[in-house]
């Protein structure tokens, strides 16, 4: 029975066969990208003939050709593929990026352009890019190292923190210089929220998930950031959320969990051991015993030093007791997205949850997203992308040396106090820095954010090219903190505890009306214009009260509180409205573009004389690769060379500087008060930035090898400039247009498939930028006397960068006297131990890196895959904070504070060269100088991730896909300078802090699509 | 048809779209702050800013606390042990320009004063005669910010030669912006006219003690002058504030329990401290003293041991002194525990001028114009016989001063009676050792212009020294 039944059908698969070689047959198949998803949309026709089709929601499609045709499967962005048709009826294809072409769309500013036909300096980042980095639950993070230009540095480690963006350098030195967000095509302002200036910093831009981020793209050129005027001038980053794709409904589910420790272990602290040691050298230096011996018996017969004595000895390792070791952090989402013709949609929920390394800090988030958009007629089409987040942050006492903080204690609190008693409870011993465990575990300072962000908008495609579309935005923010100081043990104590609660509520409202008109004027000259009005108004209500004495523990609203003391309420508000129009031209299928953009723009800070402000660019590219006679050229695919030219603002200052003000936040006598708190300026306006910038984007041999290298020039004018007053006025500073500075630098960015092929694939590419950041002008007072801005440190004059390094000349240690010696002109030749006889000089350099560069290495084998990114910054310095209490050799580190083991290196007696001066008992003052200038060149490993991709392994237990990896971050770190033991990424200020170093982690992750 | 009413639709909506934002739309809101033109309207609204003129010489970095524990930690009363690494610069004598100082806060509430000063009482709403108080008020504050001023940086006590400090008469004054210094003489001669006026435009139904008065202003003047050495003029106006018969020297019984009270009948002009308005840590208790035992917080400013004999048994003045001890075991702390003694709610008022030190002016210029002046004795004795002391016999500069030292102990005015008299200074570091001993004229006695006014202001010279 069986055999008769395959005679039976071999004869009729024969007949079959024959048919459809007269007839043609009919093929079918799937087509799906890289990582298994079908493919619907993908064009397939037979090659030199009008027979074509589409596949459909699912990728499938069917053709009828005959055996030997050849099927050419083309989707724009993807690299076009050719199957002939052999016996089989079914033709699968995977469909790969088209390096070469990389038509992919970038969003520019308020428009969409194909990749080709942008103008500007442009780097987009897809979600895959993203979310390499877990230390940092907001994004801003995974931008290091790869964006050419582009630094980013945290506040601090804690986490939820906020980090500082620099785009091509520093273009302000009194107004803002962080970089505008744009979400979803409404720009807003992110930033550290927290009311306090003495907790943790607390970024709003925490509450996006990046798990809901399909791309982020930085504008860094006048072309592109002239759209955003006034706030354009430091650079746009345009954060493109997910949307649905049409298709039967996707999950996504993803999680991971890690452990975190600091990246770099830091300075060590003396020991007891060596404080009794350094304190009786210091008491003998200065005279005060014969011999060391005889001191260390004084000192030992001091209250602190006997029962230190007396306890055997015991050291108090501060440093260790303050950290949380192996911090847990993880992090969960699940998403899932779908649509058919009419609509689609994407949903997310997601849960972050991270500890600090230190004790007493951590973070978590839980967020959800729902974008989705619908055609209401044929015509009008309705998208809402809303992202809900509430964060959470655990903070502590980190921005200075404040004595509760658990950060200052390894730097100044004294290793004679031991941390637990005896019988394991917490030492509470006295002092100006109390036990920072106990502080730790009974007062609070915590952070909570709620934020709402709601994007609306309806399209109206009027035809004829004509749309009009109308957007709607809501960004909704509630903050909330709370500080509590226990009634029993530190600073809360005199008055039997405190307590204070503080909310913002945060309400902007941004409306967008926009009209496009797309027109063709003959065959080859294509043109997309937009205008635009944006109207934004952003209010901010304040309200916060503080209170003491609490009759007893474990009571910490301000209700219990006996004794209120202040209540704060406080309002305002700022506004913005413009008008945008803009013309791009496509010339001969893209080969020649031309942009152009003006908006008009007025900003509620200045003056309304002096309110509205114009900005526009120009901007063009040549499509080489389009040219005849370079289309031949086979090993190359695409050459592109573009310019732009455009004046952006920048209006980034505080509210209400235009007028002289009388403030009426003092009271005196129980009684409200005023004083004057705002000197004014009538005629402020706008900062503008003239930038050039030039480009080459190309493409060579089928793709694999792709970059572009960029040359930009911006000139900073009318500078808002925060000009020294004399302080005989009763302000020390004043708002003025004055001052003019210039960045100026190079860009490259290269990418290199080293192999391509189905099972292995080696690409390696990396990003450097260089900066070169000069003051051209700056006010002069009436004696024709420039006007610097000098700190004990640094120095904003003409001719050097801004905030460029400016003190003293540290000489060395005297091997005869012992004593710290400072060149007197600053540079050379005679030396002085008088400080104050030492003038200050430039010591090359400012805090910002001049030279940074990112590289990244991708192997991927069968299913294994390994990705590693690197980054560098050089050509800058770091100062040492703090070292008069902790590594000076004065009476702070072995009296008052605590020290450094570096201060193990100094001078006892004639003869001896050390690093470090005699000891002395003295308090010295604030001395800063260059030996505390360290090179702050840097290289670290920002992360290595290993894994497996199972891509269609497990079909069968229903996953479309699988991943799994293990990921470290900032794994290893390369210091040059030897005396830098503290970690070499501070904030933009390059001073080191005692906020939470940034951290390392080792993390595994787990991604299912099913 | 068709494409008529889409263009149509396109214009009507684009209109309606495109012409809804213009300045108007985008004028921010005024909440907590009032332009300073056009804002003052009426007499209270002067009373006002003289409020927040009062406010402002409280602050930690003036009268809340730099401006009296520098004068004490750089004389013979106090050192500094640097228990939280605060004062030991000035009590070590090691500030430099960036060491920062009283030049801001001094000008700031100058800058006030001159806002009130000048501005024209007609058309104003209110009690003009108050008005004219408020205004002779103001000009008794620009008098004390140029006096501490010029005792803070003037060069009369080091080897720099004559000069002040700049003199500003008005607020934002375009022509004036880049002050350069006046003459020592010149600053003293606009204190002198500055409080005659003052004095003249006061009226005692106006005023309390915890705002400048009419007699503030004379008490003032008899200090400014006695630093000077200007002895008629102190003798007059330290006997017009005598004979108002308003203030009452403060009694045995009542020398330390006045410090604990608000408007005592020995003050004259006080700050106001209340809870919910106090300089807190930052102020004066809590840098005199810890404030638990075993010691917490700061209590950097501690008293030089040999003070605690420099007071005979029985004076009450005495009483002030305590001891503290760091922990069990340690060696006792001489400490200020009477004056400014409140480490928990830090709500004591801080006098400024008490009928005492007028007293002590008087006597002093008395003694000065002619050493044989009977009434000399009889104006010091009227403190010792108040303070529990055993009265003088006979009067000599040293008495004067020692008197002074005793009675005024801890409240910044040591370090200006030192100098004045042209004596050394021994120099004591956080150990109560001795580091130097500055002669006198001392570039150290007058601090640096802070490097942010020189660097501002090109016509600013940098004091000798620095």
């Amino acid at each position: 029975m069986k055999t008769k039944f395959s005679g039976i059908l071999t004869l009729l698969l024969a007949f079959v066969v024959q048919l459809t070689f007269a007839q043609g047959k009919t093929i079918s198949g799937t087509v799906s990208d890289q990582s298994g998803m079908p493919l619907p949309g993908v064009n397939i026709i037979v090659k030199n003939t009008t027979n074509g089709t589409q596949t459909d929601f699912d990728g499938n499609y069917s053709i009828t050709a005959n055996v030997g045709d050849i099927l050419v499967f083309s989707y724009v962005g993807l690299k076009t593929l050719e199957r002939t048709v052999g016996t089989s009826n079914t033709i699968n294809v995977t469909m790969e990026e088209d390096a070469s072409v990389l038509e992919e769309v970038v969003v520019v500013g308020y428009s969409t352009f194909r990749k080709s036909e942008v103008t500007g300096s442009t780097v987009k980042l897809g979600s895959e890019k993203l979310t390499d980095v877990v230390v940092a639950p907001s994004v801003d993070q995974a931008l290091q190292g790869k964006v050419a230009g582009l630094t980013v540095s945290s506040n601090s480690g804690t986490p939820g923190s906020t980090s500082q963006i620099r785009i091509r350098g520093i273009s302000s030195i009194t107004a803002g210089n962080e970089p505008l967000y744009v979400i979803d095509g409404v720009p807003m302002s992110n930033g550290n929220i927290n009311t306090s200036g003495a907790t943790s910093f607390f970024s709003n831009l925490a509450a996006f998930d990046s798990n809901n981020i399909e791309s982020i793209t930085v504008l860094k050129d006048a072309s592109a950031t002239a759209q955003y005027g006034a706030r354009g001038s430091n650079g746009v980053i345009l954060i493109t959320t997910k949307s649905g794709k049409q298709g039967k409904t996707k999950f996504t589910f993803s999680s991971s969990y890690g452990v975190q420790n600091d990246a770099v272990d830091g300075p060590e602290p003396l020991t007891a051991a060596h404080r009794l040691e350094l304190a009786s050298e210091a008491y003998f230096n200065d005279g005060f015993f014969a011999t060391k011996a005889d001191a260390e018996a004084y000192l030992l017969g001091t209250s602190t030093y006997s029962s230190w004595d007396a306890a055997g000895r015991p050291e108090g390792n501060w440093k260790e007791v303050i950290k949380n070791k192996d911090a847990v952090v993880e992090n969960y989402s699940l998403s899932a997205s779908g649509g058919n013709e009419n609509s689609s949609f994407y949903t997310q929920l997601g849960y972050t949850s991270q500890e600090g390394t230190v004790i007493g800090s951590s973070f978590e988030r839980i967020n959800g997203a729902i974008n989705f958009s619908t055609n209401l007629t044929d015509n009008l089409k309705l998208t809402s992308n809303n992202q809900a987040a509430y964060t959470y942050q655990d903070a502590f006492l980190e921005r200075s040396a404040y004595f509760e903080g658990a950060r200052s204690a390894p730097f100044f609190l004294s290793p004679l106090y031991q941390p637990y008693n005896d019988d394991g409870t917490f030492n509470e011993f006295g002092g100006s820095l109390p036990n920072p465990l106990y502080i730790t575990k009974y007062n609070i300072n915590d952070n909570r954010l709620a934020r709402i962000v709601s994007d609306s908008q309806l399209s109206w495609d009027l035809g004829n090219g004509l749309s009009l579309s109308s957007k709607f935005n809501v960004n909704y923010q509630v903050y909330n903190s709370r500080s509590y100081s226990n009634r029993n043990y530190g600073y809360g104590a005199a008055t039997s505890g405190d307590a204070g609660q503080y909310t913002r509520n945060t309400v902007d409202y941004t409306f967008q009306n926009q009209l496009n008109y797309s027109f063709d004027l003959g065959e080859n000259h294509s043109f997309d214009a937009m205008l635009l009005q944006e109207y934004s108004s952003n209010r901010r209500y304040f309200l916060g009260a503080y209170g003491e004495n609490f009759a007893d523990d474990g009571l910490f609203n301000l209700d219990s509180t006996g004794n209120p003391i202040s209540i704060n309420s406080n309002y305002t508000d700022f506004y913005l409205g413009a008008y945008l129009g803009t013309l791009h031209y496509s010339g001969f299928d893209g080969k020649y573009v031309l942009d152009l953009s003006y908006r008009y723009e007025g900003n509620s800070r200045f003056h309304p004389d002096e309110r509205w402000g114009s900005f526009w660019s120009v901007g063009g590219a040549w499509n080489l690769h389009k040219e005849n006679f370079i289309s031949d050229v086979n090993w190359i695919n695409n050459l592109k060379f573009r310019a732009s030219y455009g004046v952006t603002g920048n209006a980034n200052i505080g509210l209400n500087q235009y007028q002289s003000l009388f403030s009426y936040g003092v009271d005196y006598n129980g009684q409200g008060a005023q004083v004057v708190n705002t000197f004014g300026n009538n005629k402020l306006t706008w900062e503008k930035s003239n930038t050039l910038d030039l480009g080459i984007d190309f493409g060579l041999l089928d793709g694999s090898i792709s970059g572009s290298v960029s040359y930009f020039n911006r000139k900073s004018s009318d500078l808002l400039l925060n000009v020294p007053l004399s302080l005989t006025t009763g302000f020390s500073s004043q708002v003025q247009n004055i001052g003019e500075l210039t960045n100026k630098g190079f860009e490259v960015e290269l990418n290199v498939d080293v192999v391509r092929s189905e099972n292995f694939n080696l690409s390696i590419g990396g990003n450097i930028g260089t900066v070169d950041n000069e003051v051209t002008k700056l006010p002069l007072d009436p004696n024709g006397i420039e006007r610097t801005i000098t700190t004990t440190i640094t120095r904003i004059e003409t001719g050097h960068s801004v905030r460029a390094w400016y003190m003293p000349t540290w000489a060395g240690v005297n091997p005869t006297t012992g004593l710290e010696e400072y060149y007197i002109n600053g540079v050379d030749g005679a030396t002085t131990t008088d400080f104050n006889q030492a003038e200050a000089a430039w010591q090359g350099d400012n805090a910002v890196p001049t030279l940074t560069a990112g590289l990244n290495l991708h192997v991927d084998y069968k299913g294994f895959y390994l990705d590693a990114n690197g980054y560098y910054a050089g050509g800058h310095k770091i100062y040492e904070g703090w070292h008069r209490y902790t590594n000076q050799t004065n009476a702070y580190p072995i009296f008052a504070f605590q020290g450094l083991q570096s201060l193990l290196d100094r001078w006892q007696q004639p003869g001896d060269i050390a690093r470090n001066g005699k000891f002395t008992s003295a308090f010295t003052p604030w001395q800063r100088h260059s030996k505390y200038l360290y090179d702050g060149e840097f290289m670290r490993l920002r992360s290595l991730t290993i894994g497996y991709d199972f891509k269609d392994k497990l079909e069968s237990i229903g996953l479309t896909n699988a991943q799994v990896y293990l990921r470290g971050n900032n794994l290893l770190t390369w210091v040059k300078d030897d005396n830098l033991k503290y970690d070499p990424e501070v904030d933009l200020g390059g001073q080191t802090g005692l906020e939470t170093p940034p951290i390392k982690s080792i993390s595994f992750g787990l991604t299912l699509n099913f | 048809m068709n494409k008529v009413f889409k263009l149509t639709t396109i214009m009507a909506l684009s209109i309606l779209l495109f012409n809804s934002c213009g300045t108007d739309d985008i004028e921010p809101t005024l909440a907590q702050d009032k332009p300073v033109e056009g804002s003052i309207t009426s007499v209270g609204n002067l009373f006002s800013i003289l409020k927040g003129a009062h406010s402002q010489l409280t602050s930690g970095g003036y009268y809340g606390q730099a401006m009296i524990i520098t004068n004490e930690v750089r004389s013979d009363n106090c050192f500094s042990n640097g228990y939280s690494g605060r004062y030991s610069t000035q009590a070590e004598y090691a500030y430099n320009e960036n060491t920062g100082y009283i030049w801001d806060n001094a000008y700031q509430v100058i800058a006030n004063a001159n806002i009130i000063i000048n501005q024209p009482l007609d058309g104003l709403s209110g009690d003009l005669d108050h008005g004219e108080h408020i205004q002779g008020q103001a000009l008794g504050l620009r008098a004390l910010g140029h006096f501490d001023l010029l005792r803070s940086f003037g060069q009369q006590h080091t080897t720099g030669g004559n000069l002040g400090v700049p003199i500003i008469t008005e607020f934002k004054d375009e022509s004036n912006l880049f002050p350069a210094r006046n003459t020592v003489d010149e600053v003293k001669a606009a204190i002198y006219a500055d409080l005659e006026a003052a004095y003249s435009m006061m009226d005692t139904s106006y005023d309390s003690k915890l705002y400048f008065s009419k007699y503030a202003a004379k008490a003032l003047e008899s200090r400014v002058a006695i630093y000077f050495g200007d002895w008629i003029r102190a003798r007059d106006a330290a006997k017009e504030v005598i004979d108002s018969n308003i203030y009452t020297i403060a009694s045995a019984g009542s020398f330390v329990s006045n410090w604990t009270i608000d408007q005592a009948p020995n003050s004259i002009f006080e700050l106001e401290n209340s809870a919910s308005d106090n300089a807190g840590i930052g102020g004066l208790a809590y840098i005199y003293r810890w404030p638990t035992f075993p010691a917490t917080g700061y209590g950097d400013v501690q008293v030089v041991d040999d003070v605690y004999a420099f007071f005979e048994a029985g004076d009450v003045r005495r009483d002030i002194l305590g001891y503290q001890l760091e922990a069990t075991g340690a060696t006792p702390s001489l400490r200020n525990m009477g004056k400014y003694p409140d480490t928990v709610t830090y709500t004591d008022n801080i006098p400024l001028i008490r009928i005492e030190e007028v007293v002590l002016n008087y006597a002093e210029a008395l003694f000065e114009i002619n050493n044989a002046d009977p009434e000399a004795l009889t104006q010091l004795n009227s403190i010792t016989s108040n303070r529990g002391a055993t009265p003088h016999v006979s009067v000599t500069k040293q008495i004067i001063l020692d008197e002074r030292r005793k009675e005024l102990m801890f409240e910044g005015f040591r370090f200006d009676d030192l100098v004045r008299t042209g004596q050394s200074i021994d120099v004591l570091g956080s150990n109560q050792n001795l580091i130097q001993t500055l002669t006198y004229p001392n570039n150290l006695f007058a601090y640096p212009v802070p490097k942010a006014e020189i660097d501002a202001n090109s016509n600013m010279v940098q004091n000798t020294g620095y």
